[in-house]
């Protein structure tokens, strides 16, 4: 007799199991012939450049965020729409159900909204920050001095 | 409800003293705190034998932990009371007419030392002991720290850690007493120890011990009383020796005594060699000393030395003797300090070495000095001699080796206080004392109700010792 | 349950409020807001049951810790006036995430749920580790806050896997279905045993008690001052009461089996967060230590676990939490006034003569000190009092006498201040708002006041 731990463990083994036994085959099956241009990283035809380890625009994080934002959303939209449409639960409560159910998923919906607004009105959608803003740091050397390099070495 | 009382009065004044912010219109505060008090304390005490449902006051502090807020007066308390009334209120006056800077703060301070030292001596309920035994250490640590010298806050601090670490011991000890007795009530608990398996009686001997034993205190825990009383500001000294102190001996009798007598019939022996070794060792260190302060405090260690030891006796006498000295040696402590910081303030120096003939500029002081000083060596018709003698009968009859060691330290008492006097006010006149003055009518008015006490005490000392003669022998029966 | 959803709705507003108000008139709009959570916490009073299909239950006892949770946030935003008002602080985002936290804490103090209790810990976590860091030109505040994300995510790990291990063996996240075990072999009872001690183990992380204490000093440090002020009260009390409740409800037929390692637990926490303590020079650092020390206090009403436990330790919790809050208030007040290398100093130093540079902080340290330590008269001596009395009461006396020995050593650290203040100096006077002054006369005040009548907040729980 097998537990229900059991059938997950049996569902790994056959898994690794079938992995293994279909790249054996292509294995057995396909001609080996490598060269440098197979060998290369795959990049969308481009070829590659510099390392991997580079630090990217904070910018790119930011809007990388807000586009999670609305992308989770959408895993709690699939589950409610299925509950929202069924219709015995609509008849049992006379509607009521489909009222409440539309409703939070309303504030649901708003309250990311909201996110995104308040992105929005920080200006973190905006690419290019419209000003530079002055430090306030008190440096003993004065700023003339800067100014002067600057232009001598323009 | 009326002891209750006597602690309030004197954490109302000592607050609004801490609190005002003007610097000249607090003296009529002191005065009226004082006076209240002595007032409260004479009718609580021509009440005492009457009518002491009068004094007792018991409410719930924590109800669902069975402890109460139980203050109450006895033989042995009320006179502690009176002593931290009296003696006080003398300080009081004393520190009033020294220079001090922030004088408002530092009497409020010592307003609250008196409050938490009428908590000590009136509390009925071991957890509303500790609380006020911690408690008293803290104002006494801020005015030392303040108003202290250079080196006073690491000095002060070493006190501090030294008998709060003691204290924490004691704190144990009430919680098993507590959890065992389920109650908190320090006469009810009695019942409870008694049914105690030996070996832990043993070492809640131990646990008890230790706080008094740092508090007082006793030899081979005293190394942080010669620092903290000479480089504390003379308010902190007086209350140190004239009444902190006595916080350890009352401690040993009413809480060691009841709650682990089988410790005391077996290690009180120990506990008393090794008290008699510091009253010989203090004595000793007294003679060598050249500093006023230094002596003053080996000698009041010494003293102390010699009142844990006649507590452990259990004899009538010997706790007899060591209530009266309580008394006697509060008084007379106090006095040799003021007195010590009066030569200060007048010659600058402390130093025995740089002073003398003192008699000649100041006559009045002399006089008082030599008054405060008879009690303090324990002349016959002084306070210091009923005690001593009464003490010293006490440590004959438990071990005549023990008691005839003891009784040496009368010889040396008499040598280092006579050597200190002689020092000070005879021989020739020193180059900082040619210009002094003599002690004027406030300073005087400080000396004179000390060497009232000192002589009317040695002359009829029954007065204490029938007041507390009742709670003596109830103990001692109790115990035995 | 209604501050929850209180919190929830002024966090959001309060960001927008950010946008359109200028920022010193942040403040204000914080404390109305916690003040409505505050008020419309006691709408429940009296009314206790279970909330959203049993996630979260409601009771009087209940009520009172989260009265304290929102009461020590309101006192963390009164130290905070002034604080952010420079140009690189962001006061509406800060006072909002303060606000998300603090509706962490309160679902972490009321589940019924292991689920309830996941998010609400992380709710409160992930705020933190963004307040952490919220000062991001200080690189202490950098590492911080990495340090405290990278760690604090990893217990939360451990945590949630307990919390799978808990669901396996029992078939159910309701708090109750532990006793369900009960009864099992020992074979069935091993995945149980297993999810118990992760869960231990992460909740133990986040409260900071030995041998789990490493990241506390350096995060404690990095913070900025409010913010470390926020995670040693506002952190510790929620994840406490959670661990009370897990042990008083789900594992509470296992005490015999825990009992035994959280007591070496406790102890740990006692001799490293105090004797480390002693050697610190960084005020931040000492709280940090004593904060784990203060943990394996704490965790002592856990041991105890009877009918006072519960009490004493909301009782230990609020006086903890005023005594720490006043202590970080008067250094916060007292760096800023000094700069060392163009950042307030941290050292111990600054509290020299501060007596003389203003009294009444001097008195409020002093106070806030002595409540750390457990001198009587001040609340933190009935708070280890109660929870030392308890685990005594259980047989574990030793634990006891450690910890009367540990209050010992720490009288020296707290003590450091003290003296420090008391030294003589010509440095200038120091001047404070006037509603963080109110404050920490509200904390020592009450300090004192609990300190001399425990029975007026002990007989609340």
């Amino acid at each position: 007799m097998v537990s229900q731990f059991g059938f997950v463990l049996l569902f790994m083994i056959a898994g690794i199991f079938l992995v293994l036994l279909v790249l054996g085959i292509a294995r057995i099956l396909r001609p080996s012939r490598p060269n440098p241009e197979k060998n290369a990283i795959y990049e969308s035809g481009e070829e590659t450049e510099g390392t991997a380890h580079v630090s990217f625009n904070l910018r790119f994080y930011i809007v990388a965020l807000i586009f999670i934002l609305f992308d989770v959303e959408l895993v709690l939209l699939f589950p409610w729409a299925s509950v929202f449409g069924d219709k015995a639960l609509f008849d049992d409560t006379k509607g009521v159900w489909a009222i409440y159910a539309g409703i939070e998923m309303f504030i649901f919906v708003f309250v990311l909204a909201l996110g995104l607004v308040y992105a929005w009105k920080k200006g973190h959608l905006d690419w290019i920050k419209p000003s530079q803003e002055e430090t306030n740091f008190k440096s003993p050397v004065p700023k003339e001095l800067y100014k002067d390099i600057n232009e001598k070495y323009a | 409800m009326l002891t209750l009382l006597l602690l309030i009065v004197p954490l109302i004044a000592g607050l609004f003293l801490l609190l005002n912010k003007s610097k000249s219109n607090f003296t009529p505060v002191v005065y009226i705190g004082i006076a209240v008090q002595l007032a409260i304390f004479v009718y609580a005490f021509i009440n005492f034998k009457s009518n002491p449902s009068l004094l007792n006051f018991d409410k719930a502090w924590l109800p669902d932990f069975a402890i109460r807020f139980h203050l109450g007066l006895d033989g042995l308390s009320i006179l502690m009371v009176g002593l931290s009334v009296v003696l006080v209120s003398l300080i009081l006056l004393a520190v009033k007419g020294l220079k001090y800077e922030n004088m408002s703060h530092l009497l409020g301070l010592i307003f609250l030392t008196q409050a938490a030292l009428i908590g000590v001596f009136s509390a009925k309920d071991i957890f509303l002991f500790y609380f006020f035994f911690e408690l008293a250490l803290v104002p006494v640590y801020l005015i030392a720290n303040f108003w202290g010298g250079e080196n006073s806050s690491k000095i002060t601090f070493k006190m501090l850690i030294y008998t709060v670490f003691g204290s924490l011991f004691m704190l144990v000890s009430f919680i098993f007493l507590y959890m065992r007795g389920q109650s908190s009530d320090i006469d009810s608990l009695r019942v409870t120890v008694t049914l105690l398996p030996n070996a832990i009686k043993q070492v809640l001997f131990w646990g008890l011990l230790l706080a008094f034993a740092i508090k007082m205190p006793v030899f081979p825990f005293h190394t942080w009383l010669p620092d903290a009383y000479s480089q504390s500001p003379t308010p902190a000294t007086m209350l140190l020796s004239g009444l902190l102190s006595k916080m350890g001996v009352y401690g040993l009798i009413r809480i060691l005594l009841p709650f682990a007598p089988d410790g005391i019939n077996n290690y009180g022996g120990i506990v008393i060699t090794l008290a008699i070794i510091g009253l010989i060792y203090g004595s000793i260190i007294a003679i060598k000393q050249s500093e006023i302060k230094r002596l003053i405090a080996y000698s009041s260690f010494a003293h102390m030395g010699l009142m844990a030891a006649t507590v452990l006796t259990l004899s009538v006498s010997g706790m007899q003797g060591a209530i009266f000295q309580m008394v006697a040696h509060g008084f007379n402590a106090v006095g040799l300090f003021y007195i010590a910081k009066l030569i200060f303030e007048k010659t600058g120096s402390r130093n025995l070495a740089q002073l003398g003939g003192m008699t000649q500029t100041a006559p009045k002081l002399s006089i008082m000095f030599m008054i405060v000083l008879l009690g303090s060596i324990g002349l016959p018709l002084t306070n210091g001699f009923i005690g001593e003698f009464l003490m010293l009968k006490s440590v004959f009859d438990f071990n005549t080796i023990l008691g005839v060691i003891a009784g040496l330290s009368v010889i040396f008492g008499a040598v280092y206080m006579l050597r200190f006097f002689q020092k000070t006010m005879f021989g020739p006149l020193s180059e900082s004392a040619t210009e002094i003055s003599d002690i004027g009518s406030k300073e005087l008015a400080i000396l004179i109700p000390i060497a009232i006490v000192v002589i009317v005490t040695g002359v009829f000392p029954n007065l204490i010792l029938n007041v507390s003669g009742t709670f003596v022998n109830t103990l001692t029966n109790l115990v035995r | 349950m209604y501050p929850i959803i209180v919190f929830s709705v002024s966090g959001l507003l309060m960001l927008f409020l950010g946008l359109s108000v200028n920022k010193k008139s942040l403040l204000p709009y914080n404390l109305l807001f916690m003040l409505v959570g505050l008020a419309s916490n006691f709408l429940d009073w009296n009314a206790p049951g279970l909330y959203f299909n049993g996630m979260l239950e409601i009771s009087n006892p209940i009520i009172l810790v989260q009265w304290v949770l929102i009461f020590a946030a309101i006192l963390v935003s009164g130290i905070s006036s002034r604080q952010f008002d420079d140009t690189h602080a962001y006061p509406a985002e800060y006072y909002a995430i303060m606000q998300f936290a603090l509706v962490g804490a309160l679902i972490m103090v009321s589940f019924q749920n292991l689920l309830m209790l996941f998010v609400g810990l992380e709710i409160l976590s992930v705020g933190l580790y963004v307040l952490t860091g919220s000062d991001k030109r200080n690189l202490r505040g950098n590492e911080a806050a990495i340090k405290y994300f990278l760690m604090g995510s990893f217990a939360t790990g451990i945590f949630l896997f307990g919390v799978a291990m808990f669901y396996g063996a029992t078939g159910s996240f309701d708090i109750s279905s532990g006793n369900s075990v009960a009864n099992n072999l020992l074979e069935g009872k091993m995945f149980f045993w297993l999810g118990m001690v992760f869960i231990f183990i992460g909740l133990l992380f986040k409260i900071s008690a030995a041998p789990f204490h490493f990241w506390t000093a350096d995060v404690y440090q990095g913070a900025p001052t409010v913010f470390s002020a926020f995670m040693a009260t506002i952190v510790k009390t929620a994840v406490i009461f959670a661990l009370f409740r897990l042990a008083a409800y789900s594992f509470n037929l296992e005490y015999e089996n825990w009992s035994k390692f959280l007591v070496i637990i406790i102890g740990l926490s006692m001799v490293i967060g105090n004797v480390t303590a002693v050697f610190q020079t960084n005020f931040k650092r000492v709280l940090a230590f004593s904060s784990i020390s203060q943990a394996g206090f704490m965790l002592l009403s856990l041991i105890g676990l009877g009918a006072q436990s519960y009490g004493n330790l909301g009782f230990y919790s609020l006086s903890y939490a005023l005594a720490t809050i006043s202590a970080f208030g008067v250094f916060l007040v007292i760096s800023s006034n000094t700069i060392v290398e163009g950042r307030p100093s941290e050292n111990i130093n600054v509290f020299d003569g501060l007596f003389s540079r203003n009294p009444d902080l001097a008195i409020i340290l002093l106070i806030s000190m002595l409540s750390l330590a457990g001198i009587p008269l001040t609340s933190g001596f009935w708070s280890k009092f109660f929870v030392l009395n308890d685990a005594a009461a259980k047989g574990y006396f030793w634990i006891l006498i450690l910890g009367v020995l540990m209050s010992a050593v720490s009288l020296y650290y707290y003590f450091n201040p003290i003296r420090a203040s008391f030294k003589k100096t010509d440095l200038g006077k120091i001047e404070i708002s006037s509603l963080s002054k109110y404050t920490l006369y509200v904390c020592a005040a009450l300090t004192i006041l609990f300190g001399i009548a425990p029975n007026i907040l002990r007989s609340l729980f």
